[in-house]
């Protein structure tokens, strides 16, 4: 289902606004951390929040299964394309780090 | 047959269908008691189980049937696929839950149909008849060299996951609030020789976790652990749900440019941990750990060469949380990348269910 959603989005992504993709992405990766750590509580957490750390507390099984999703849904490969994965520093630089993507 | 393949890799996961097979009967048509066990083969079970191999059932029978046979067999299966779809499928599920390559599976089946079934679909799958099954405890390729406590745990270890991510799921909490709610217990202590097999079997069986990429020798980690320039370290992993024994280690050592009065840099050429720890907390403490001790010892830096992969994102992940950086250009041809940080300022915290200790 995310799949054919992501990319419906992507072939419009030149016309639309980059921000507006942005937001759409972000809300589905709220979705998606919320299923990988079981925790309702993140649909709802601001974009400057921190993955690592206090913030969301992702670790390494969550982590790789977020960035599973994310290659599913997007077709972006965040691990070969980062390698420090910066972009997982909070929830819009990763949002910001697809959108540019795709 | 499967004696065509005598040659090939140590079997880790026996697939055993139930009706006519480890039960002396079907299950479902044995009127208000159910068929005995098979004695050969419900033995065969038990032996390899002992000896580090995981013991799963895909059955056509309702999860009762593999409740009873764990009762008959005294022991917990690793994984158990009931229902009515094809065998190639249970197979299939199976081999993903538990993370083994078709080429260290065993299919065992009295019906010629299933076998050939599962033959075509699974081509590595070693698929053999309940005759052959009953003397394949004498065959090399179910008899590893080294049976530590851990691999004669195995099975049961998976049992005890499959209720600690039941617990999981329910709990809606932070990880680390679920952690402390499960009991997590993490030590983390120097290696012993009594360490060694287990050392040898992380740097052989771990992939996710591990930044060296390739097994050590049992002989060349003696080494290490002999001479006076390393340091290695091990992790022990426990909680309410069972106790899972060493699961990772990092060697380390101070980096020889790094001599006085230049800054000390230590080095960490391996890390390495099994994926029975992943989503546990024991690699961010063990990582966490390495940041303060390293410190405590003087050193300005932490740097841990890492053999990118494919497999081993994970590892990575906890690198970067951690707080640990490569630069993006300097990959060497072995793809390998230097991640570092100075151990300056506020250093990655150890939660309070790490203990720290000397000594066995």
């Amino acid at each position: 289902m995310t799949e054919g959603r992501a990319h419906d989005r992507a072939e419009g992504s030149a016309a639309s606004a980059p921000d507006a993709l942005a937001a759409t992405v972000a809300a589905e990766l709220r979705v998606m951390l919320a299923e990988v750590t079981s925790r309702d509580d993140l649909l709802a957490i601001p974009l400057d929040t921190a993955l690592f750390g206090g913030g969301v507390g992702l670790d390494s099984l969550a982590g790789a299964l977020l960035l599973r999703r994310i290659e599913r849904s997007y077709g972006v490969d965040v691990a070969a394309a980062d390698l420090n994965l910066d972009a997982l520093g909070t929830l819009g630089s990763l949002a910001d780090f697809i959108a540019d993507r795709i | 047959m499967g004696l065509g393949r005598v040659a090939s890799s140590l079997i880790k996961c026996v697939v055993w269908d139930i009706d006519n097979t480890l039960l002396d009967g079907v299950y479902l048509e044995a009127g208000p008691q159910p068929p005995p066990a098979d004695p050969v083969l419900l033995g065969v079970l038990r032996e390899l189980a002992g000896r580090g191999i995981l013991q799963a059932v895909a059955s056509r029978n309702p999860p009762a049937a593999a409740e009873y046979v764990q009762q008959l067999a005294g022991l917990e299966l690793a994984a158990a696929e009931c229902g009515w779809d094809a065998k190639p499928a249970a197979i299939g599920r199976i081999v993903a839950d538990l993370g083994v390559v078709p080429d260290a599976v065993a299919f065992v089946d009295d019906d010629m149909v299933e076998r050939a079934e599962v033959a075509a679909a699974w081509p590595a799958v070693l698929v053999l008849t309940p005759e052959d099954a009953a003397e394949a405890a004498s065959w090399p390729q179910f008899s590893p060299p080294v049976v530590t406590a851990e691999a004669r745990r195995r099975g049961q270890m998976y049992a005890e996951r499959r209720r600690r991510q039941a617990a999981a799921q329910a709990f809606g909490g932070t990880r680390d609030d679920f952690l402390r709610h499960v009991g997590t217990r993490v030590a983390i202590r120097p290696a012993t020789a009594a360490d060694l097999p287990r050392l040898q079997e992380l740097s052989a069986r771990t992939q996710q976790l591990n930044s060296g990429g390739e097994p050590v020798a049992e002989a060349e980690l003696a080494g290490l652990l002999a001479d006076e320039v390393h340091t290695v370290t091990t992790v022990w992993l426990a909680d309410d749900f069972g106790d899972d024994g060493l699961v990772g280690a990092a060697i380390s050592e101070p980096d020889a440019a790094g001599a006085a009065p230049a800054p000390l840099v230590v080095r960490v050429p391996l890390v390495m941990m099994s994926c029975r720890a992943l989503g546990r907390g024991a690699l961010d403490a063990l990582l966490a750990w390495l940041c303060r001790w390293a410190a405590t010892a003087g050193a300005a830096e932490l740097v841990v060469p890492c053999r990118l992969s494919d497999r081993n994102v994970p590892f990575r992940l906890a690198l970067a949380a951690a707080g640990l950086r490569a630069e993006p250009g300097a990959v060497a041809p072995d793809g390998r990348a230097m991640f570092r940080r100075p151990l300056s300022g506020e250093l990655p915290a150890l939660p309070g269910f790490v203990t720290i200790l000397d000594a066995k």
